[in-house]
């Protein structure tokens, strides 16, 4: 299986029979646009859970104050 | 039944009536759009080139572009000061379908600041050194493309009408949406400039125009209700 | 049988279903993209006329494919909107706008990154592939400025919704019109090698893994900022609540 690739050198394999700037840019490019569409909607996810539950704990103390003022 | 068509005319025609009565008070609507065509225009030959060869070349692209920014910028007024007096709501709660009375309101629209850039356009283009056998047809592709840009740019304003500053964002939604009255005008010029017949492109925006007229008043009229709440 | 379709439209049904396919999914998509990716750059043979650059296009054409689903996508999206008034269809296509534009604006990218190599241009405007995918960018861009626009929620929607319909009959009348105003100019034009002349089965099969990839990757990108939207737009429900306590 390893007689099938093209490249008997790592140079080689980083020029790419002399497109390698164009070649390296597009994966480089895809790579990039893959990772920021699914990093980002992770890292808001995580976001959004803390300022819910902040929110949560807040309308809790609030909730508990009231109480103790009505006793 | 013969009753409430009559009505509904009468509605249309009232309509229009009041916009165009409305247009005339306001000068300021009919002059701006038309004095900025024409300055836009005349800044081109100063921007690129006073030689007529080279302005030939840019003409009817040139004058296109200016027609679709003017137009752009007078939609701006097209249900705006309906919407701040309240008049916009009476439409939305009147009994006739909102198709005639927004099709009317584009009609009157048309005439306003349209028709008066169609018929300055020989002028220009005299200007702009574009050969004299393409004048007709640069009048009659202009005649059809106008009210399209009309009828379509009106959906985006009905779209934006609630909004404070818009000026930027109605640019954005309707100019890529002009680019195939763009291209279909000017290359009815062009074929007329290399001596064929520019009948094929004007039927194709007559067909187009009458696509606009029939479904472009029904996504404004639902943009409109959608805006207005 | 319509019952799995309003079904489909309650956020939390599609929050729960959708968390049970992700890893299923993201597998899926880490598997394809692999294949794809390894062997475009390891093994595929270089083509008799364009040499290695015929890599490019495995990504270019991948990409360029599936930017093509967003307005059918939004097209759909927009009408359920309008005609059944389902929340979720509305979720879908604010991300959808925004993944679209990503989408378009890494096809003109990587196609001028082709282009330059090929035609010895970044730019031509006598491909009437580029020009209609710049102005499907532009409409993209303009459904999301109004979004950002009208702040009432309810109101955004319905207008995105219908500005998506009008978008996509749109972007068909200008990609029929761009092309036959290209065929008109073509005699200047410096394009002489059509995109799909790299021949050989191993090419296309290379890039259909990479299309399947790719589309496993919209999938779930889209799922994953849906599934946002959906937590932030209905987080005074209970089951939301119930939620957060759980993650830590």
């Amino acid at each position: 299986m390893l007689d099938a690739i093209q490249f008997s050198s790592f140079a080689e394999f980083v020029d790419m029979g002399g497109y390698g700037f164009n070649v390296w840019a597009v994966y480089g490019l895809f790579a990039v646009f893959v990772a920021i569409n699914l990093i980002l909607p992770l890292r808001k996810k995580q976001k959004i859970i803390r300022q819910l539950k902040r929110r949560m704990t807040l309308d809790a103390e609030i909730q508990s104050e009231d109480d103790s003022h009505g006793d | 039944m013969t009753g409430k068509q009559t009505t509904t005319s009468a509605a249309f025609l009232a309509t229009l009536k009041r916009d165009l009565l409305i247009a005339f008070k306001k000068k300021n609507d009919i002059v701006n759009p038309f004095m900025f065509f024409i300055i836009v225009v005349s800044l081109f030959p100063i921007g690129i080139s006073p030689e007529s060869d080279r302005l030939t070349e840019i003409a009817a692209g040139v004058i296109w572009i200016s027609v679709l920014l003017a137009s752009m910028l007078s939609m701006d007024n097209l249900y705006r000061s309906d919407f701040e007096d309240g008049s916009l709501e009476q439409l939305l709660l009147s009994p006739h379908p909102l198709f005639f009375l927004v099709l009317a309101k584009n009609i009157s629209h048309w005439l306003v600041s349209g028709l008066p850039v169609v018929l300055v356009s020989p002028l220009l283009a005299y200007m702009l050194a574009l050969p004299e056998e393409a004048y007709g047809t640069l009048f009659l592709s202009l005649l059809l493309g106008t009210p399209i840009m009309s009828l379509v740019g009106s959906i985006a304003v009905a779209l934006t009408v609630g909004l404070g500053s818009r000026g930027l964002i109605l640019a954005v939604i309707t100019l890529p949406m002009s680019v195939p009255v763009l291209i279909f005008g000017t290359l009815a010029v062009q074929s007329t400039l290399n001596s064929q017949s520019p009948l094929g492109y004007l039927s194709l925006m007559l067909v187009m125009l009458s696509v606009s007229v029939s479904l472009a008043p029904l996504a404004s009229a639902a943009a409109l209700r959608i805006s207005v709440n | 049988m319509w019952v799995w379709f309003f079904k489909l439209g309650s956020p939390k049904w599609f929050y729960e279903l959708s968390g049970k396919w992700l890893p299923w999914l993201v597998a899926a998509m880490v598997i394809f993209m692999t294949i794809g990716l390894v062997w475009g750059l390891l093994f595929l043979p270089p083509d008799y006329q364009q040499g290695f650059t015929s890599r490019i296009l495995i990504v270019h054409v991948a990409v360029a494919g599936t930017s093509l689903a967003f307005f059918p996508l939004m097209f759909v999206a927009g009408t359920i909107t309008l005609v059944w008034r389902m929340k979720l269809a509305d979720m879908v296509a604010k991300n959808a706008a925004i993944l679209g534009a990503w989408f378009s604006f890494i096809t003109l990218a990587t196609g001028s990154l082709w282009g330059s190599v090929m035609w010895g241009t970044w730019w031509e405007w006598t491909d009437s592939r580029l020009v209609s995918m710049l102005f499907q960018l532009f409409l993209l861009l303009g459904v999301i400025s109004l979004r950002s626009a009208l702040e009432d929620s309810d109101a955004a929607a319905k207008a995105c919704a219908l500005l998506s319909i009008v978008g996509c009959i749109n972007v068909v009348i200008i990609k029929y019109s761009v092309e036959w105003w290209n065929t008109l100019h073509q005699v200047s034009s410096p394009v002489t090698t059509d995109t799909s002349s790299p021949n050989g089965p191993e090419f296309w099969i290379a890039t259909l893994i990479m299309i399947v990839a790719v589309y496993l990757f919209l999938t779930v990108s889209l799922i994953l900022s849906t599934r946002n939207e959906i937590l932030e737009r209905e987080r005074k429900a209970q089951w939301v609540k119930d939620l957060v306590l759980k993650a830590k």
